[in-house]
């Protein structure tokens, strides 16, 4: 099952161009850690104001922020995307690999639970308020989660098989 | 100054750093080498959209706590770079080397300067000047090059 969706990625014009072309992959590089740092600096402030830091800062104020977290976080799905189908076989095994994506999970996992049940709590906390334990849980796990994403990104060669 | 990289190359130290399988070794401080790239860029990132008029919500003020956090990425990949050096010194000879470590330079002094005018002594500002935005501007696109030429090293050959 898994061999024949190698098998099939690799036989697509994305993954030959992802394999042949000399500098596709590396610009795919470039924009993924350009991604990942504007993806840390963005959720990292929320997260660091959900947890009850930088309290002179409406929490509603730190959302705005959001859009630029997910930005970084469409980049590297994209260039993730393009890693996939030009290599498929370096993660399709890889044990980091799947480690990345549960924690990619739980913090997605994470946001949606967060906005949904606590979204309009979140608008009402001005500057200088503390955070609910809620909220601190929420980005105590959103951090911790993206350490982790970033980490077994790293580790893809090195507890797996990629390059 | 080959003869130099030459037995740095042959040391013990970099020699377990390049070839031990311990994960300890080079995967270790090549993750801490990317987290504190994004925690130094991500940090920066936030100042300069924030000049530019990102999040005005945000006060100006309290983001004069991003700048300890970017010294903290900084020095966190001032280490595990110069590790990275003593393991592989031959890299250090490259052209997008020098490339990247003068973009960096250029990066840093813009931390600087950012910092003095943004909260000197007297200043007291709610959105900053053109000349600061400029600066703002400036500074993102010179962490962008930052992170391309350091990410070219990976395909880079030494001269």
């Amino acid at each position: 099952m898994s061999k024949a969706i190698v098998v099939w990625l690799k036989s697509t014009a994305v993954s030959h161009a992802m394999s042949m072309s000399p500098v596709l992959w590396p610009i795919c590089e470039m924009l993924h850690f350009v991604g990942l740092a504007l993806l840390i600096g963005a959720a990292g402030l929320i997260d660091l104001r959900l947890m009850g830091f930088l309290k002179s800062v409406p929490v509603a104020a730190t959302m705005q922020l959001r859009k630029w977290a997910a930005l970084g976080l469409l980049i590297n799905v994209v260039t993730g995307t393009l890693f996939f189908i030009g290599a498929p076989q370096q993660y399709i095994n890889n044990r980091a690999w799947y480690a990345k994506l549960a924690f990619l999970l739980v913090a997605m996992i994470n946001v949606v639970v967060f906005e949904t049940r606590q979204g309009r709590r979140m608008q009402t906390l001005t500057a200088g308020e503390n955070t609910p334990v809620s909220f601190k849980i929420a980005g105590v796990v959103s951090i911790g989660s993206w350490f982790f994403v970033l980490y077994f990104g790293r580790m893809l060669p090195f507890i797996g098989n990629a390059f | 100054m080959t003869d130099l990289l030459a037995s740095l190359e042959a040391s013990a130290f970099s020699t377990w750093l390049r070839e031990s399988p311990s994960i300890w070794a080079y995967p270790t401080i090549l993750t801490l080498h990317t987290l504190g790239l994004g925690v130094l860029v991500g940090a920066n990132w936030m100042v300069d959209l924030r000049v530019l008029g990102v999040a005005r919500a945000i006060p100006l003020g309290v983001l004069s706590r991003a700048f300890p956090i970017m010294w903290a990425g900084f020095w966190v990949n001032a280490t595990t770079g110069v590790l990275l050096f003593v393991a592989d010194p031959t890299k250090g000879t490259t052209t997008i080397f020098m490339w990247k470590l003068a973009i960096i330079a250029v990066g840093v002094a813009f931390v600087l300067l950012l910092k003095r005018k943004l909260y000197g002594r007297g200043v007291e500002m709610d959105s900053a000047s053109f000349g600061v935005k400029t600066m703002a501007a400036l500074s993102l696109v010179i962490w962008i090059a930052a992170i391309a030429t350091g990410r070219w090293m990976a395909y880079a050959t030494a001269v």
